[in-house]
């Protein structure tokens, strides 16, 4: 019988070794043989993970690494702490690797030859480093795992060599990344200088001896730039329109349906823990620029994805919107809105997996992604059409999907704060699921006039792709229906199980508590004091999703016929002062990304030491 | 955004960056101080493990699950090196042709084969006493090999790297440090757990687990640095695009 806390090193260290056993097998083993093992291994995970969430209840689980347990109250060694959040996030990344293992069973045409398991475990790798940053009470193991989700993801952004754009994208993500991270480890170097520790609960005690200066708020904003690079908010997210339109289909699944949540997962976690204690960063103020910053990011991502007609960038951008709505739920910094935001995050996965799982789908079939291009011919696919409207409608809000749950609580949490908030979570999650509606109505009914092929020089169209998998006459393989199908059915369980929510309840609650957190890690078990936020539907969040859900349909509708109304004007001379500009800053141009880097660097500096 | 755009907004930004950061650094601990609470407590630590190097302490005891973390960064790039620069549909190979090299590189190259090899073994394997480890021997023993390269040409180099068993070798490298790890669950202890016994402090023997995991990196950094550099080298030497193809180029 494993003891629960060595459940904690096992999330790390069973992927770790699957991936080996892949690369070392792929060599010998027929293709099979290879998908049935890394199917085996993803499951395997997902199991340890489950029985982790279970054993773990309401309390912390504290793994310290090698035995080096803390005497006096200091430790040498690192340790590993799994609360309710932490665990259930390296679930979601664990049941999304499952998800799509499943996905790619007959997805390549064909594997490099003699390392046929090398996709598969790169894929655990990304696993190991999801879970282990996930998992991690210490600063710099937290850095490491982030390296080494970064490392796997690259490789499979651009996995596709035949065609250039992927090795572009994958070029973009890793300089971008990469640069954040640099951010950050001067950050951790700071901290480290300052504190001699590199637990987050350790330099937490030992920053509430000083005070509040320049190198808290320097140390604070430059560890986090990596993480906010890696959760795409603006203005760091430019590589993650690039990177998505050019990765494989099922890597897409996983960088839009856990990776970037896993950004702001880390900026919250090292907020909470580290620097919210006396003397840290004071809350009224991070709330402030965290909300800014997510309404900004939602409102960017809102726009640019409506513009898309090439569907991998439309969902790419829809994950930036959805980001800058979940940056403001956490950003409010109670437990009603991380509960919010944790529902909103678990059923956003679902759904956006397999909208990109469906987005699949059409590129086997045609090679395109272009919604222009694919006008009508998705007709033969009725099934597909189903699963992507649904999808799109999820996207948007309608109830009972968990989106609508999450969304829900979220804005209530918001309007509590700032009444005016609710107003953009509808707004982004209209024109999000609008977006995908209004290509789900061109590509797979027909409606509506037939859009005009060329494009205007600004445009990434997502033609001329190529399939990911030879052979379009061969029925569409089973799993690549049955993935997004399941996808869709456990986002709408999210909303509908109401012992889901409760549990996040009682996670968000104690994710928000520092002193549980730092006693937890020290041996010390506390009941946490804050009364417990409310996770369910109401009337007004009901209303507020059917709102934002009709006014998706709306929105779709109005671009599918609504060409010759006497607003299309109107609409286009917000285009061409708004739009375009807004566009041309996504020039896929690297130096730009850097500068908009730094400067968001040193926004962030200046707004902060303010 | 146009180029004199771009690099003044960067050189505004930059300016920000290095005024706040000065800023900061202006409240660390001065130099020269004669405490370090880490420091010290790893020394100590390091001392009572019977491991006389006390990074090595650090990174294969102490704060071991970063070096897996690291060395599985290393077997990420490997693989992902390995896809990214596979041989596509509409690439060419060419034969390297034979380059000319003087007698006397070539009779230093011969000598220092054996003395860059034992050298590699030799710091790999007292990682645990001496500056050194897994990871600075395991480039080391990579380089050694590449001295085929330098002193003779690239056919050389290709007859001496066995591809597919360093491969594995690699892989088995990094399965191996995850492995041993188990060792700690398996005698009742925590993951990574030094369980092995300690030897005496300054032996070839002591630092229990120390030596060993420095063994397994230094297979896995050393056999993957050469597949790494293998899947450059292919590129550079031997591949010829459609558009361009031809014999390979010179070595």
């Amino acid at each position: 019988m494993v003891r629960t806390a060595d459940l904690l090193p096992l999330a790390v260290a069973v992927p770790l070794f699957g991936a080996v056993v892949l690369a070392v097998g792929g060599r010998w083993l027929p293709r099979v043989a290879i998908d049935a093992l890394a199917t085996a291994w993803a499951a395997l995970e997902v199991a340890g993970l489950a029985v982790l969430w279970q054993r773990t209840g309401d309390g912390h689980s504290v793994s310290w690494l090698g035995g080096w347990y803390p005497v006096r109250g200091e430790s040498v060694g690192i340790v590993l702490v799994g609360d309710r959040i932490g665990i259930g996030l390296a679930l979601l990344a664990g049941a999304l690797v499952l998800a799509v293992v499943v996905y790619s069973w007959r997805y390549f045409d064909e594997p490099p030859v003699q390392h046929a398991g090398t996709f598969p475990a790169l894929i655990l790798l990304f696993e190991a480093g999801m879970c282990g940053f996930a998992l991690t009470g210490d600063l710099f193991d937290a850095f490491v795992f982030f390296e080494l989700m970064g490392a796997a993801a690259y490789a499979l952004t651009g996995y596709r060599i035949e065609d250039p754009r992927p090795v572009q994208g994958a070029l973009i993500f890793g300089v971008v990344n990469s640069l954040g991270a640099y951010c950050t480890l001067l950050g951790i170097g700071l901290l480290y200088a300052r504190t001699g520790e590199l637990g987050l609960a350790q330099i937490g005690l030992k920053l509430a001896g000083h005070h509040a200066d320049s190198l808290l708020t320097a140390a604070f904003v430059l560890v986090i730039t990596g993480l906010l690079v890696k959760a795409a908010v603006v203005p760091f997210h430019f590589w993650l329109p690039d990177a998505h339109a050019v990765a494989p289909t099922p890597v897409c699944m996983l960088l839009s349906g856990v990776m970037v949540e896993l950004g702001l997962y880390g900026t919250l976690r090292i907020y909470w823990v580290v620097f919210s204690g006396p003397h840290g960063i004071a809350p009224p103020h991070l709330r402030a620029t965290f909300v800014a910053a997510g309404v900004l990011t939602a409102l960017v991502g809102a726009v640019m994805c409506w513009q898309q007609r090439h569907l991998k960038r439309m969902l790419a951008f829809s994950t930036v919107g959805h980001v800058g709505l979940f940056l403001i739920g956490m950003a409010l910094l109670t437990p009603e809105g991380i509960a919010g935001v944790a529902l909103y995050v678990a059923a956003h996965a679902g759904v956006k997996a397999a909208l990109f799982a469906t987005a699949g789908v059409l590129l086997d079939r045609h090679g395109s992604v272009d919604e222009h291009g694919l006008y009508g011919r998705g007709r033969d696919l009725p099934l597909v059409g189903a699963l992507f409207g649904l999808g799109g409608l999820a996207l948007a809000g309608l109830p009972p999907f968990g989106t609508s749950l999450g969304k829900a609580v979220t804005e209530h949490a918001a309007g509590d704060r700032f009444p005016w908030l609710p107003v953009v979570f509808v707004l982004v999650s209209a024109a999000t699921g609008g977006a995908v509606l209004r290509a789900c109505a061109r590509i797979f009914a027909g409606v509506g006039p037939r859009p005009r092929e060329h494009d205007d020089g600004t445009e990434t169209t997502g033609s001329g792709e190529a399939p990911e998998i030879r052979d379009p006459q061969r029925p569409i393989p089973i799993p690549m229906l049955a993935v997004p199908a399941a996808l869709l059915c456990a986002s709408l369980a999210a909303g509908l199980l109401p012992g889901f929510g409760s549990a996040l309840a009682h996670a968000a609650r104690q994710f928000t508590d520092r002193t549980a957190y730092t006693a937890a890690v020290f041996g010390h078990a506390v009941t946490p004091s804050a009364p417990l936020p409310e996770v369910g539907w109401s009337v007004e969040g009901v209303l507020l999703a059917l709102a934002s859900t009709a006014l998706a349909a709306l929105f779709a509708a109005a671009a599918v016929w609504g060409t010759g109304l006497p607003w299309h004007g109107v609409g286009r001379a917000v285009r061409q002062r708004v739009v375009l500009p807004l566009r041309r800053l996504h020039s896929g141009h690297l130096g730009d990304y850097v500068t908009w880097l730094v400067v968001g660097v040193a926004v962030l500096l200046v707004v902060m030491a303010a | 955004m146009s180029r004199t755009a771009r690099i003044r907004l960067f050189w505004v930004a930059a300016a920000v960056f290095a005024v706040a950061y000065t800023a900061a650094c202006t409240g660390l601990p001065r130099f020269g101080t004669e405490v370090h609470p880490y420091g010290t407590r790893a020394v100590t630590s390091a001392l009572h493990r019977h491991t006389a190097n006390a990074v090595s302490a650090v990174n294969f005891d102490q704060r071991a699950l970063d070096t897996l973390g690291e060395e599985s960064i290393l077997f990420a790039a490997v693989l992902g090196t390995i896809v990214l620069l596979r041989r596509t549909r509409d690439e060419r190979v060419g034969q390297p042709t034979a380059g000319r090299v003087l007698p006397s590189t070539r009779l230093l190259g011969l000598v220092l084969l054996p003395v860059t090899l034992l050298t590699g073994v030799y710091i790999v394997a007292h990682g645990q006493l001496s500056p050194g480890g897994g990871f600075q021997g395991g480039v080391i023993l990579a380089t050694g090999l590449h001295m085929a390269y330098v002193a003779a040409d690239y056919r050389v180099l290709k007859r001496v790297r066995p591809l597919s068993v360093l491969d594995v070798a690699d892989a088995v490298g990094a399965g191996a440090f995850v492995a041993l790890g188990f060792a700690g669950l398996i005698a009742g202890g925590a993951y990574l757990q030094n369980v092995l016994p300690l030897g005496t402090f300054g032996q070839l023997s002591s630092g229990g687990l120390v030596p060993v995991l420095n063994a397994a990196v230094g297979v896995e950094v050393g056999s993957g640095l050469i597949v790494l550099l293998a899947s450059f080298l292919d590129q550079a030497v031997e591949v010829r695009s459609q558009d361009r193809s031809g014999s390979g180029g010179g070595t």
